[in-house]
C-alpha cells in the first residue's frame, strides 16, 4: 500500500469519525420514533420539529410529544436570549477596552495583563462557574439570570478582545498619529479613526461571542441556581433514563444549520476586509 | 497661509532606551523658508521633525514657533502639520474627507469644510477625485492629497517625513517641482526630511546635514556642495576624491599637502596647521584629463568608462599605488576609449583640505573595482 493511499484513507476515517455523529443526529431527526434511532426506521416525519409550533391538541395526541413541557423549553431559549443581549455588548465593550489598552497603552505591565485578562479562557469552565456561586452567593446575591451574565461575562470577553487585539494591531500607527496632527482630540480619533476601521472585527468578535454565550453549558449549569438556558435545559432533556426526545435532534440539526450559515458568512467578511 | 519661524534652542532627545538620537543642537528656520534635514537613515533627521511637531518630547532644550514655546502643547495644538513617510490617509474616508478631517476637528461646518477641501483639491489638480477612496488612487495623487489634508488646516509650518520616497523616478522629479512651487505660492514653512542629496538641492533654499545625531552644516545647496564644512558632508553631498595627506607648506588662503600623488595645492578654508594630517577634497567633474595647469597634475590609467548619458564616469588609477580616482565629464562622443597612460589633475581652487573625519557610506565602497 502506498503512501499516499494510506493518507487518503486516513484521512477518509479522520472524517467519518468527525461527521457521522452529526449526519446519524441528522437522520434521526426526521425518523418517527423515539428514542431516536437509525436501524430502527418508523418512516419520515417532521413532527420532531414541528413541536415549536404545533397546536395543543395535536401536541397532546402525541404519545411522546405530551410528555415535554414545550412552554418551559421556549422560556429556557428566551432565557438564552436575554443572556446574550446583555452579555454580547457588555463583552465587545470590555473586549475593546482591554485591546485597546495592551496595543496602544503600552506599559510594563502588559505582559501581566495579557494573562489576567485571557486566564478565564483558559480555566476550567466547571471552575469559573463554582466560583462565580461561591462569590456572588457569599455577596448575598441568589443564583440565576445574573450570576448566569457574570460568569460567562468572564470568559466570553476574551474572544472580542484577542480578535480585536489582531485587527488593532494591522492599523498603521501613523493613522491615530495623523488624525492627532490635524487636531483631533483622542475621543474623536477614536469614534472617527479607529471604530470604523474595527467594524468588521467587532462584528465578527459580536457573533462568536454570541455563539459562546448561547452553547456555554458548563460555568452556566452552576452558576444558573433556580432558572434556565437553552443548553442547560438540552442537557437536562438529553438525561432522561428511557432516552431523549427525537426533539433534541431537530434542535441540533437547526443549530447545525445556523452555524454553518455563520461561518460562510465570517468567512465572507473577512475575505472583504483583506481586500 | 503665513508661515513661521521654528527654532531650536539646545534641544536634544534621549529615548526611553537610552539611546541618544539627537544631541544638544541649535536651529533656525526662518518664516516661509523651504528647509530640509539631510542625513543617512537612522541620523536623527525624523526624530527632530517629531520634536518640532510634538510627538517626541526633548529630553533638553526649547523648541518655538514663530516665537511661541512648544513645551507641553499636545500635536493637536501646535501650529504644525505633518506628512509621514508613509502618508497616513485614512483608508475608509473619500479624498475629500480626508482632506476635511482637520477641519472637523475644528468644528467648522460641513458644506464650509468641503468646500474648503474642494478649493485645497483643486489646488493640487484633484478636483475630479474628491468622490473616491485614497485606495482608488495613484502614489502621486495620493502624495497630493496628503498635502492637501495637512495645508487644509492653515499649518504655519509643513514638516514633511520623506514624503516622495515610495514613489518612482520620474514621478518624484516632477513631485518636486510641484512641492517647490506649492510651497512658494502659500508662504509656509516647510521642513523637509530626506536622504536623498538631489532632493534637498534642487527643493530646497537652505538645507542642514546630520550625522549620528549632529547637525553638521546649515547653508544654501550651493554652500554645501561647493563649500562642505566636514569630511561628511563633503562625501554625503555628492561624489567626491578623497586623498588624505598631511600639510607641508601655507600660501595663504591655500595649502600645500603631501600626498600619494605627490604635492597637491588646495583651499584651505578652516586654516588647518602645518604638519597636520588632512584629506584633500576633489569633485569629480573638477577633475580635468590633460590639464593645462602645472600644478595638481598626475599620470593615470583609464580603467573604466561608465556612460551615464550627460556625462562619462572614468575610472582612473593614479601615480604609482593606483590610487583610484574618478572623473565626470561631458559627454562629447563615443571618446575616451584608449587605455593608455595620460595625465589628469585639478584646479587648487577646486580642491579643498578639510580635517579627516567619518566618511558617509555611500555603496560604492562595497563595489568591485
Amino acid at each position: 500500500m502506498t503512501s499516499s493511499r494510506l493518507l487518503n484513507l486516513y484521512t477518509g476515517a479522520f472524517l467519518i469519525f468527525m461527521f457521522a455523529p452529526l449526519v446519524l443526529m441528522i437522520v434521526t431527526s426526521f425518523n418517527d420514533t423515539s428514542p431516536p434511532s437509525v436501524t430502527d426506521w418508523r418512516g419520515l416525519t417532521g413532527k420532531w420539529y414541528a413541536f415549536f409550533w404545533m397546536d395543543e391538541a395535536a401536541l397532546r395526541a402525541d404519545p411522546v410529544l405530551r410528555a415535554l413541557d414545550r412552554g418551559r423549553f421556549v422560556g429556557c431559549f428566551g432565557n438564552s436570549l436575554q443572556i446574550a443581549g446583555i452579555v454580547v455588548p457588555l463583552a465587545l465593550v470590555l473586549g475593546l477596552s482591554g485591546a485597546v489598552m495592551l496595543t496602544r497603552w503600552q506599559s510594563r505591565a502588559n505582559g501581566l495583563l495579557w494573562w489576567v485578562l485571557l486566564s478565564p479562557m483558559l480555566a476550567p469552565g466547571i471552575v469559573l462557574g463554582l466560583s462565580a456561586l461561591v462569590f456572588w452567593g457569599r455577596i448575598g446575591v441568589d443564583a440565576g439570570m445574573f450570576t448566569i451574565i457574570a460568569a460567562q461575562l468572564t470568559f466570553v470577553a476574551g474572544y472580542p478582545m484577542l480578535i480585536i487585539m489582531a485587527r488593532l494591531q494591522r492599523q498603521p500607527v501613523e493613522l491615530e498619529e495623523a488624525a492627532m496632527d490635524l487636531g483631533a482630540s483622542p475621543l474623536r480619533i477614536f469614534a472617527r479613526i479607529t471604530l470604523p476601521f474595527l467594524a468588521p472585527a467587532l462584528f465578527s468578535a459580536g457573533v462568536i461571542a454570541f455563539l459562546a454565550s448561547i452553547e456555554n453549558y458548563n460555568t452556566t449549569m452552576f452558576a444558573k441556581g433556580g432558572s434556565c438556558t437553552f443548553a442547560t435545559e438540552i442537557g437536562a432533556m438529553a438525561r432522561n433514563p428511557n432516552g431523549h426526545p427525537p426533539v433534541i435532534n431537530a434542535v441540533g440539526t437547526v443549530i447545525i444549520l445556523l452555524t454553518v450559515g455563520f461561518a460562510v458568512t465570517h468567512a465572507l467578511l473577512q475575505r472583504r476586509e483583506r481586500a | 497661509m503665513i508661515g513661521k519661524d521654528v527654532t531650536l534652542l539646545g534641544v536634544s532627545v534621549t529615548y526611553s532606551n537610552g539611546f541618544t538620537a539627537v544631541h544638544p543642537t541649535d536651529l533656525l528656520v526662518r518664516a516661509g523658508e523651504f528647509f530640509s534635514i539631510l542625513g543617512p537613515s537612522g541620523c536623527g533627521k525624523t526624530t527632530i521633525l517629531r520634536a518640532v511637531s510634538g510627538f517626541v518630547t526633548p529630553a533638553a532644550g526649547q523648541i518655538k514657533i514663530g516665537g511661541q514655546d512648544m513645551a507641553g502643547l499636545p500635536p493637536n495644538q501646535r501650529p504644525t502639520a505633518l506628512i509621514f513617510q508613509n502618508l497616513a490617509l485614512f483608508p475608509l474616508m473619500s479624498v475629500r474627507d480626508n482632506v476635511a478631517f482637520g477641519l472637523e476637528a475644528r468644528g467648522v461646518s460641513r458644506r464650509v469644510r468641503q468646500r474648503r477641501a474642494d478649493a485645497l483639491l483643486d489646488l493640487v489638480a484633484l478636483g475630479d477625485q474628491a468622490d473616491k477612496l485614497p485606495g482608488a488612487l495613484s502614489g502621486g495623487q495620493r502624495q497630493r492629497v496628503a498635502i492637501a489634508r495637512a495645508l487644509a488646516v492653515e499649518p504655519a509650518v509643513l514638516l514633511l517625513d520623506e514624503p516622495l520616497s515610495a514613489l518612482d523616478l520620474k514621478l518624484r522629479q516632477h513631485m518636486r517641482a510641484e512641492l517647490r512651487s506649492l510651497q512658494k505660492q502659500t508662504g509656509v514653512t516647510f521642513i523637509y526630511i530626506t536622504h536623498d542629496q538631489s532632493e534637498a538641492l534642487t527643493m530646497s533654499d537652505r538645507i542642514a546635514v546630520m550625522n549620528g545625531g549632529k547637525i553638521e552644516q546649515v547653508g544654501t545647496g550651493d554652500d554645501i556642495y561647493s563649500n562642505p564644512a566636514s569630511a561628511f558632508v563633503a562625501s554625503f553631498v555628492g561624489e567626491v576624491n578623497t586623498l588624505p595627506g598631511r600639510i607641508i607648506r601655507q600660501e595663504g588662503a591655500l595649502a600645500q599637502v603631501e600626498t600619494s600623488l605627490g604635492p597637491i595645492i588646495a583651499r584651505n578654508p578652516q586654516n588647518m596647521p602645518l604638519g597636520g594630517s588632512c584629506v584633500v577634497f576633489v569633485r569629480p567633474e573638477s577633475v580635468q584629463l590633460q590639464p593645462q595647469m602645472p600644478t595638481n597634475r598626475f599620470q593615470v590609467v583609464l580603467e573604466r568608462r561608465d556612460l551615464e548619458g550627460a556625462f562619462v564616469t572614468l575610472r582612473l588609477l593614479a601615480g604609482q599605488g593606483r590610487q583610484p580616482i574618478i572623473a565626470h565629464l561631458p559627454n562629447t562622443g563615443p571618446t575616451h576609449a584608449s587605455t593608455s597612460l595620460t595625465s589628469a589633475g585639478f584646479d587648487p581652487q577646486a580642491a579643498l583640505v578639510l580635517p579627516q573625519g567619518t566618511l558617509a557610506h555611500t555603496g560604492r565602497e562595497d563595489m568591485p573595482r
